[in-house]
């Protein structure tokens, strides 16, 4: 243990030397870790980026109940309180015909004027009900049970499709995640095969000498470690230009698409992207060095 | 410290390399091992140094005996030994210090006295000068005393050297002689092939061995106590 401490300096500059003797196809295995890496942190990017999105829009479900015509204000108030007393339901409130026509208003926003064109307006009342989104089955088989609800506008079509969409991007995240493990091997391995057979003469003369193997191969696993984390470093630093360009741009495009702060994504990515690299690093290089005998 | 019984080593393509030989070294002798070219010397120390295998018979060093499926003891018993090899086996693009004090890296040396060994086995193979320069930048007959220096810094139990002179003026040869056979005195084997007669037929003292078609002849010789 005291010799490994001691000959920690000489690991790091063996590793160095290693990088140095093939520094062309070492740099071009890094250019290529960097790009598979980089096309992991785009699908987690991704990921995080629906899960987010997702979560916001299943906490913000709403379903509006539409009561029929000609309702007092008592019959509706004892149809809100039924409404409230649904499990799974949250705030229940009363939209009118106002409300209604100011909240298209703000849609609409500079298009706005084409509501000038109805004479009266156009909109209805209706009852606008907050719901959990894991209980919408049930809450909306309740709410057709109830007395005098005309018509039921729920966004569960909407939400599914998401839900959808979230799911095909787990199974290409988790694709994606399980190609850039097997390749990333492929080729840390490979590098670090080339390395020994290149070395093979002075692995030879440490081998006559007596060194332990974990002497010998330590400075070709401090290689595929600095191979596998310079590409998660270069892919890193390609994630963070690219979201800030991309979150400037959506944010300016659809500002109404509830996003996750960039800083929490990239922190995130980039955190998943070092330690895989860096615990990638070090099993290709396993893999490597992997079956070199006594002789 | 070695003991072989009936020893004998055939290659793969069915050449007798040596042929049924009995041996018996205690700790602190020196050897000296003679013989033409192709007549068995390497092939010898290849068995003691575990680089080749027994084809029949039983052989032992330093307790440790020496068979194909005992290869990982082997390679920790050679800790325990410093080789001169024929072709040096030198690290190249490092310098002479850092050949040395690599071959002690792994020992069980206190990190601390590991640079004063290199250095103290340079002065005495004489290449003190050539501490920093690159092994490729030197001779021959200087990276041979590289690998002397390398050999005897580990503070071996046995030394195995081939052809330790091969490459040497007699003046350096008769002084590396010398000094590998110093060893012995810090109870160290010294075992040593060489096809120079001339640099050890005045020796007075040790186990001479002659090796002709693979076979020993052996002839002890002891300074006479006064």
């Amino acid at each position: 243990m005291k010799n490994i401490v001691y000959n920690i300096g000489y690991f790091f500059s063996e590793a160095r030397t290693l990088l140095k003797i093939d520094l062309l196809p070492n740099m071009l295995s890094i250019i290529s870790i960097g790009l598979i890496f980089f096309i992991l942190a785009l699908v987690l990017s991704g990921w995080d980026i629906m899960n987010f999105t997702i979560d916001i829009i299943e906490r913000e479900a709403e379903i509006n109940v539409y009561y029929k015509e000609g309702l007092s204000h008592e019959d509706i108030s004892k149809l809100m309180d039924s409404i409230k007393s649904i499990e799974g339901v949250g705030a229940v409130e009363m939209v009118d015909e106002e409300e209604s026509y100011s909240r298209m208003k703000d849609i609409l926003g500079d298009e706005a004027h084409i509501l000038e064109l109805f004479e009266d307006n156009p909109f209805s009342p209706f009852i606008e009900v907050k719901i959990n989104i894991s209980e919408s089955e049930s809450i909306l088989n309740r709410l057709h049970e109830l007395e005098n609800i005309d018509y039921i506008r729920d966004n569960k079509s909407v939400i599914d499709r998401l839900k959808d969409i979230v799911s095909v991007f787990k199974i290409i995240g988790l694709l994606a995640v399980a190609a850039v493990g097997v390749s990333t091997l492929m080729v840390v391995s490979h590098i670090i095969r080339q390395g020994i057979y290149n070395n093979r003469d002075e692995i030879n003369t440490l081998k006559l000498l007596g060194a332990p193997q974990i002497f010998i191969d330590f400075p070709f696993l401090l290689e595929g470690l600095f191979l596998t984390l310079i590409g998660g470093f270069i892919a890193s630093t390609m994630i963070f230009i690219l979201l800030n360009y991309g979150y400037g741009q959506v944010e300016m495009a659809i500002p109404f698409i509830p996003l996750p702060s960039a800083d929490s994504v990239i922190r995130e990515v980039v955190m998943f992207i070092i330690v895989t690299s860096g615990i990638l690093g070090i099993v290709g290089s396993l893999l490597g060095v992997a079956n070199q005998g006594d002789n | 410290m070695i003991e072989a019984k009936d020893v004998s080593l055939i290659y793969e393509n069915g050449t007798v390399a040596l042929k049924d030989v009995n041996l018996h070294i205690n700790p602190g002798e020196i050897v000296y091992i003679t013989g033409p070219s192709g007549s068995g010397k390497t092939s010898l120390l290849k068995l003691l140094m575990g680089m080749e295998y027994p084809t029949h018979g039983y052989l032992k060093v330093m307790d440790q005996v020496m068979e194909k499926n005992r290869a990982h003891e082997i390679r920790r018993m050679r800790r325990k030994i410093g080789p001169v090899f024929q072709e040096f086996k030198l690290i190249r693009g490092r310098t002479a210090f850092e050949n040395v004090l690599l071959g002690m890296r792994f020992l069980d040396i206190p990190p601390k006295s590991m640079k004063e060994y290199a250095m103290e086995a340079l002065e005495n193979v004489g290449l003190q000068h050539k501490a920093s320069s690159l092994v490729e930048m030197l001779s021959w007959g200087e990276s041979q005393r590289v690998a002397i220096a390398r050999a005897i810094a580990r503070r071996p139990s046995l030394i195995l050297a081939d052809e330790p002179t091969g490459n040497l003026d007699v003046d350096n040869a008769m002084n590396i002689m010398d000094l590998l056979a110093s060893f012995k005195d810090a109870n160290t084997t010294v075992i040593i092939t060489t096809h120079a007669t001339h640099l050890i037929d005045h020796k007075k003292e040790g186990t001479f061995i002659r090796i002709k078609n693979g076979t020993l002849k052996v002839e002890k010789r002891e300074v006479a106590n006064v």
